[in-house]
């Protein structure tokens, strides 16, 4: 057996983490490249989601390497992302892939729980009692590691507008997240993260600079994955904009488990309030969270907000439709991108380009 | 009776469904029903960058602002226990509000059977009382409502193949009796705007009649047959119109007709995830010997392309016939 999962933002760290601590066989489907978007092109079409094509080009090229068991974190309706298993395992039949497929119930009720139960009937077979035993260690110590990565990238969120060498800051990142991937036990994890803070905060910085800040908000794949938004939050940062966002792997992983009364759920609940005087009902997904974040970081002084879906998204087509009316009530600028398999990397830097020369001019004006 | 006052209702999206039911409740109740004309020229309004249909009810409830007391666009989240509707419908009232400008009142009732103790007769009555109407009347609105559409869906087929697009919903028209022989059968399938909405489709139901053959549709299939084919999947299809799609296409590539043609809307989430899904699952399971063509639309979809299509579509399921019988 060697489980394989999607390589989705920092995703294949941690899940990495989990079937290495206990002893679990794995293969890391290659980092997403431009043959892995291909796969993915080629069999679906062009009105699903840039996400389902992403995933479905990991899931073929680590099933090439030789792996047999596929892991996917499932989700349930209004949106498509709950039934992208059904449809990617008949893709997967179709191309004549053999694979088993084991979905992880976003809500633990006790019909995801049988289901689940029936699913890894067989899988168990091959599982040692050590691997069983070292699961929920193997379970701590993803959870860690996601934890350990959410905390470097917001650090590189805030070094990134002040680097004086530009691109220095992503690739510190890129280095204390491969310490982090390589870090096998709580110590030498705790130490991969003490000392990838402080070479991040290493970066030459010009620390008098007062960056612009903009909040990115939208589809949650689009968001966290910086190959489905070809480094938007990058090229920001470059251009000397501090970013946030608020969707995250342990945002959404503690909404489905129902859990974490902490802030972030406090702040969730509040953007969700703000939507209600445009939208009055609960889209699903994002939709109403992108809404009510761009009304409250308006309210927070932010300096714009950038709004990313994937093509065809059907929630966050509701969103931008009524974001455009939100931009002009409370006077905040708006830049909604929308991707697909397109190569607009350059027409990306263009327009995040003129954003921000366009918040210079709106600050000189005001 | 004396007129209460003026219901407008965008001829777009469910209306292709339920026109007969609302239609029925709000005239019993005293309220003239205008149904909107459509884009004049083909005009639409771009509010928003969603799927043709979704535009389309955008144009229709601008075009009835002003000539109307309250607009009618229920928020339908599901109508059903288990099975909910396009998100995109969640959002609907919302944007139609946004794209009105608030300038007309806007009767936005929440449907959503989902929640355990909320019945259609209920939300029915909520409607009722946005018009001050007392919850008898609206009560007694409703049954009448509930008894004109199945008679009107019995008699559905037969409007379909024997009455122009345009009076399908036009309740005052009777269904003729009796039609042409015709020789070939065609299912078309897809959401009911798709499948009946003439600024979507350039009225391919009056193409399909003009080439002599007789149609049937995908909302004609009992709940229960639908349920039926779409059982066995490994996981639950949750979208009503999903599964109506997915299992009325399984029942008629089974047999019974002697073509089957997918409708689609440009940009549509659920069509362009199925529609995959069900190209796969057929190429799984070693192909149909039915015809089977898949038609995309948006605002650019010409009327020519479509008949020659059309008529290649006939021949095929022509020779498809021909063989069967000799072979």
């Amino acid at each position: 057996m060697k489980v394989t999962f999607p390589h989705l933002g920092t995703m294949h760290i941690f899940c990495k983490a989990i079937a290495e601590t206990a002893g679990i066989p794995y293969i890391v489907p290659p980092e997403t490249s431009r043959r892995t978007l291909s796969l993915g092109v080629i069999h679906s079409n062009e009105c699903i989601c840039l996400p389902f094509k992403i995933i479905l080009g990991n899931f073929i090229e680590a099933l090439q390497m030789g792996a047999d068991t596929i892991v996917m974190v499932g989700s349930g309706p209004p949106c498509r992302l709950g039934l992208y298993d059904l449809v990617q395992k008949v893709i997967l039949d179709d191309l004549g892939m053999h694979y088993r497929w084991l979905t992880i119930p976003p809500r633990l009720t006790w019909r995801a729980i049988l289901k689940n139960h029936e699913e890894t009937k067989e899988l168990r077979k091959e599982l040692s009692a050590r691997n069983i035993l070292l699961f929920p260690y193997g379970l701590w110590m993803g959870w860690k590691k996601m934890m350990a990565c959410e905390a470097l990238e917001r650090l590189a969120m805030k070094v990134r507008p002040k680097e004086i060498q530009k691109g220095e800051t992503q690739k510190r990142l890129k280095k204390a997240l491969l310490w982090v991937d390589e870090a096998k036990t709580p110590r030498t994890l705790e130490e991969a993260v003490q000392r990838g803070r402080i070479f991040l905060q290493e970066t030459e910085q010009d620390r008098s600079r007062i960056p612009f800040r903009i909040a990115i908000i939208g589809e949650l794949y689009t968001v966290m994955d910086s190959y489905i938004n070809r480094g938007v939050e990058q090229r920001l940062g470059e251009l000397g904009v501090e970013v946030t966002r608020t969707s995250w792997f342990s945002t959404h992983i503690l909404r489905s488990l129902r859990r974490g009364k902490g802030n972030q759920n406090a702040e969730r609940l509040r953007f969700f309030e703000a939507s209600k005087r445009y939208l009055a009902y609960d889209v699903g997904a994002e939709c109403n969270f992108s809404i009510g974040e761009a009304i409250l970081r308006s309210q927070e002084g932010y300096d714009g907000v950038v709004h990313l879906m994937p093509f065809a998204c059907m929630p966050e087509t509701t969103a931008s439709g009524i974001l455009t009316k939100v931009g002009k009530d409370w006077d905040i600028p708006i830049l909604t991108l929308i991707l697909d398999e397109q190569e607009i990397e350059g027409r990306i830097q263009t327009l995040l380009e003129a954003f921000v020369e366009m918040l210079q001019w709106k600050k000189k004006v005001a | 009776m004396e007129e209460e006052g003026r219901i407008g209702i965008p001829r777009a999206l469910m209306f292709y469904r339920y026109f007969p039911i609302w239609h029925t409740f709000f005239e019993e109740l005293g309220w003239r029903v205008v149904v909107s004309d459509g884009p004049k020229k083909g005009k639409i309004i771009y509010f928003e960058d969603s799927c043709l249909p979704m535009k389309l009810l955008v144009t229709h409830a601008v075009h009835l602002k002003g000539k109307v007391d309250h607009l009618f666009v229920p928020r339908l989240v599901s109508l059903h226990r288990t099975h909910i509707m396009c998100p995109k419908f969640r959002g609907a009232p919302d944007i139609v509000r946004l794209a009105t400008e608030d300038s007309v009142s806007i009767i936005d009732e929440t449907i959503d059977l989902q929640i355990r103790g909320n019945s259609l007769a209920q939300s029915f009555s909520k409607i009722g009382e946005k018009l001050g109407v007392p919850k008898k009347e609206s009560k007694r609105a409703f049954s009448k409502a509930q008894q004109v559409f199945p008679m009107f869906q019995s008699r559905w087929v037969d409007r379909i193949n024997r009455l122009p697009s345009r009076q399908l919903f036009q309740m005052d028209i009777p269904t003729p009796l009796s039609g042409k022989e015709t020789l070939l059968r065609i299912a078309l399938i897809g959401h009911p705007y798709n499948l009946f909405d003439i600024d979507i489709n350039k009225d391919i139901l009056a193409l399909i009649k003009s080439l002599n053959l007789e149609i049937l549709t995908s909302d004609s299939l009992s709940e229960e047959e639908i349920d039926r084919q779409v059982s066995g999947l490994s996981k639950e299809i949750y979208w009503s119109s999903g599964r109506e799609i997915v299992g009325s296409l399984f029942h008629f590539l089974s047999g019974g007709v002697d073509g089957v043609i997918f409708l689609t809307s440009f940009k549509c989430g659920i069509d362009a995830l199925l529609q995959e899904f069900i190209k796969r699952r057929l190429r799984v399971r070693g192909g149909t010997s039915i015809p089977f063509l898949v038609l995309s639309f948006d605002e650019h979809t010409g009327r020519e392309g479509l008949i020659t299509r059309l008529e290649a579509f006939r021949d095929v399921m022509e020779q498809q016939k021909k063989r069967k019988y000799l072979g």
